[in-house]
């Protein structure tokens, strides 16, 4: 009995270990943006660049107030959703609140689980057809299954012992310098965040999750999170991984961490 | 006379020596041996940093294209290249060693 009290005990103190230091390291992450942009409040992350550049915002704003490029493909989406009956699996046939569970811990595969491994894995069942993880249809599903949750608030919990390595090993991958440019997504999106590469700002890393899939200019069309990654590893000229690859999935997993809180939103234009 | 005799002989053995290399073996366009040995240590690094998540972007096509220039017998340039390539397997296994240990510096 008091083995087992014992045993009880330590799982109860790692489990809270885990949490605390999800916990801990947001609150860390938060300061360190609250150092290089004081002025900009922790809700108008969600804006990412736009919010802290006052001339892209503007832009942005203006792109807002038009047609956005992304309106078409968001609406083909939820279209593409009820057509291939994704609305038929249990993982997602609440949307917006498949948007706010993803991505989770799986205990039974010891694996993260993002909305686009979901999508696919739904897309398989109901039509026997494969599906990218990049762009076209996954993103435009992907985005408007994330529209249904707009206005509510990022929440990745990171609860048991694998969640926390998993998660562990997605903050390891996002400081770790790699390529031939020695660089980490940190260097650029933490440490730099709002400086000027060349005629790009740097995004912050803080609420990049929340607009994701997005309608970028330069792709002239969506991509999802994963997407992105492969576009920034092949920049720092380091080999892009494959979309859903354990590394990027985990990754995943402490990215959205790190903007728990923050509203997930529908504007979803970036440069 | 027997230094002279001693120095002749030398330098004959010598140019036989050489002589009897055979075409592959120019010094100046560097051996298949070279390239054998530069590009299998390019490849097992390449492997190794691709097992890892850590290879670099441009790795993969240098080992291919040294062994192009070698099928086109510019063997020179691929063992160049070859090197190169390796030379690159050793900076991604050096980021290896640091990435683990890798977290914000805030």
């Amino acid at each position: 009995m008091k083995k087992l009290i014992t045993t009880a005990a330590s799982l109860g103190l790692l489990v809270g270990m885990a949490l605390a230091d999800v916990a801990s390291d947001q609150k860390a992450f938060i300061k360190h943006f609250k150092t290089i942009f004081p002025s900009v409040e922790f809700a108008d992350y969600t804006n990412g660049v736009y919010a802290v550049d006052q001339g892209s915002r503007e832009q942005f704003e203006e792109i807002l107030d038009g047609i956005p490029p992304y309106e078409e493909a968001v609406e083909k989406g939820g279209k593409e959703y009820l057509k291939f009956g994704l609305n038929k699996c249990n993982s997602l046939k609440n949307p917006a609140a498949a948007r706010v569970k993803h991505p989770y811990f799986d205990e039974a595969t010891q694996q993260v689980v993002t909305l686009e491994s979901a999508i696919k894995k739904c897309y398989q069942q109901q039509t026997g057809k494969k599906l990218g993880f990049k762009k076209g249809k996954i993103a435009r599903i992907s985005a408007w299954i994330s529209d249904q949750a707009a206005g509510q608030k990022i929440n990745v919990k990171v609860e048991s012992v694998g969640a926390k390595a998993a998660y562990e090993k997605g903050k390891i991958f996002f400081y770790a310098k790699r390529g031939q440019f020695n660089m980490s997504c940190a260097d650029c999106h933490v440490y730099n965040a709002g400086k000027k590469v060349r005629a790009d700002i740097l995004s912050p890393a803080l609420g990049h999750t929340t607009h994701l899939p997005m309608y970028r200019a330069k792709w002239a069309g969506m991509g999802t999170l994963h997407r992105r990654y492969a576009g920034c590893l092949k920049n720092m000229r380091a080999k892009p991984l494959k979309a859903q690859t354990e590394a990027f999935r985990n990754m995943e997993f402490f990215h959205q961490a790190m903007s728990n809180g923050l509203e997930i939103t529908a504007d979803r234009y970036r440069k | 006379m027997k230094k002279v005799l001693l120095t002749t002989l030398t330098l004959f053995v010598l140019t036989v020596q050489a002589d009897s290399l055979d075409g592959s073996h120019n010094w100046n366009n560097g051996s298949s041996d070279s390239f054998k040995s530069a590009i299998k240590a390019a490849q097992t690094g390449y492997k190794a940093n691709l097992a890892v998540n850590m290879a670099w972007r441009d790795t993969g096509k240098m080992i291919k294209k040294a062994r192009k220039l070698h099928k086109a017998g510019k063997n020179a340039a691929a063992i160049t290249l070859a090197n190169k390539a390796h030379k690159q397997t050793i900076n991604a296994t050096a980021q290896t060693a640091l990435a683990k240990t890798a977290g914000p510096r805030f």
